[in-house]
């Protein structure tokens, strides 16, 4: 379909952007051109019925929560610069200063603790409680402790000790739908509802944790 | 961080507020957030069409604007500057959701899902029958713009509810005034087509 070619005047008269000159030249157009009049007056109308409809002001739902999280993110950034600018201090300080802190932000640690969990779950027709073998949280400052919620039907995992998260983080999870132990190896896999391996959990011969990870998709 | 007692906060002025934000004021600046996030909020909420983005957004611009105090000058004014971070947050946000191809948006790709406590119609209290009848036209409205591409949809919110003449939409998005004038004939040539029904009652 053609494109309908533009017509500036009329859109400068709509919006009044015309001075007295071109607006009374404009005028007359439109008495002599009904087609025209006709199109002036259905923009004019289409402009006001977007303008009654289009409040240029609304409530905000959940105003008040909208301050606090941005007071909170205030006080994160700071907080952060803070830091930066301790972190530009010399490199012995800094090292001292990176053994006295937990060597995970808290986002970080949590994720890693939930991931490093065993869990065996039955299967897909028995009831989802997963069975907790053990957990491992790198942060040693961070305890896990697990029980199972009958109402919401699931294993809710407990983390005592994590820093704040910042507000900005957005936290979100994985469904893992099975998994499966190997003896030989003493690892266990889990799979996601398409089969997929999410996440293998072994140790190594120090009886630390190996984990191996699947890229998340985009 | 320093917070000084604040006196009525509708007598500050910005100017006052700005300055004691800028001394690390945060409750100064609470004030200019109370003050404005209602505008904010109507301008993400116009060009995103999703109230969650919408809110999310909207405290992004914020946050952006406490960044930037620093270098903002006095001379100017506060809701304009803070309307262009909004602006821009929200343009960069429509930009990488774009679909690639001829440039329209698709209805389906984005939601008009109203959040508990929204308020998407303007106020007032018309009759229930006329309040159903203002919602219909408000969604048909919403829906139409949603079809917009982002520069289109881009100048319709900047003119026709913002009310900002062709000169500050140009220093806002920018561009030339012929773009600007092209773009307003088009995107209101596709609102036509789509909201003819809508506003021929009013004719």
């Amino acid at each position: 379909m053609k494109p309908p070619s533009e017509n500036h005047d009329l859109i400068r008269w709509l919006d009044g952007e015309m001075n007295d000159n071109e607006r009374a030249s404009f005028d007359e157009q439109l008495k002599n051109n009904p087609l025209l009049a006709k199109e002036a007056e259905e923009l004019r109308a289409l402009s006001a019925t977007i303008r009654l409809h289009m409040p240029a002001e609304m409530k905000m739902p959940h105003s008040d929560f909208f301050n606090s999280q941005i007071q909170v993110r205030i006080s994160q950034m700071e907080a952060d610069d803070a830091r930066s600018n301790v972190a530009a201090a010399p490199i012995w300080f800094a090292v001292f200063r990176w053994r006295r802190q937990p060597w995970l932000v808290a986002a970080g640690a949590a994720a890693l603790a939930v991931l490093s969990f065993v869990l065996l779950r039955p299967a897909q027709d028995a009831p989802s409680q997963s069975t907790i073998l053990s957990s491992y949280t790198p942060n040693t400052h961070v305890r896990a402790h697990t029980f199972h919620d009958e109402e919401a039907d699931a294993t809710v995992l407990m983390l005592d000790g994590l820093d704040e998260v910042p507000a900005e983080k957005k936290i979100s999870g994985i469904t893992v739908q099975r998994s499966e132990m190997e003896p030989e190896f003493a690892s266990t896999t889990l799979f996601d509802a398409a089969g997929e391996r999410l996440l293998m959990i072994s140790r190594d011969s120090t009886g630390s944790p190996l984990i191996w990870t699947k890229t998340p998709r985009g | 961080m320093p917070a000084s007692a604040v006196s009525d906060p509708i007598e500050v002025s910005d100017i006052d507020l700005v300055k004691r934000s800028q001394a690390g004021d945060t409750r100064a600046f609470d004030i200019l957030v109370t003050r404005y996030r209602g505008r904010i909020y109507a301008m993400t909420y116009h060009l995103i069409q999703n109230e969650t983005e919408a809110w999310d957004l909207a405290q992004e611009a914020f946050i952006k604007a406490w960044r930037a105090l620093p270098n903002f000058k006095l001379d100017a004014g506060f809701y304009t500057w803070l309307y262009r971070i909004a602006h821009n947050v929200s343009y960069d946000w429509l930009r990488k959701k774009k679909i690639q191809g001829d440039g329209e948006f698709d209805d389906e790709h984005t939601s008009h899902r109203a959040a508990a406590g929204a308020e998407t119609a303007p106020k007032g209290d018309p009759a229930p029958d006329m309040a159903m009848r203002n919602a219909e036209v408000g969604q048909r409205i919403q829906a139409a713009i949603a079809k917009l591409s982002p520069e289109h949809r881009q100048v319709i919110v900047l003119r026709e509810v913002e009310g900002l003449a062709y000169e500050e939409i140009a220093e806002i998005i920018p561009c030339s005034l012929g773009t600007i004038m092209s773009r307003l004939f088009y995107a209101r040539k596709k609102l036509q087509e789509q909201l003819k029904d809508v506003y021929e009652t009013t004719l």
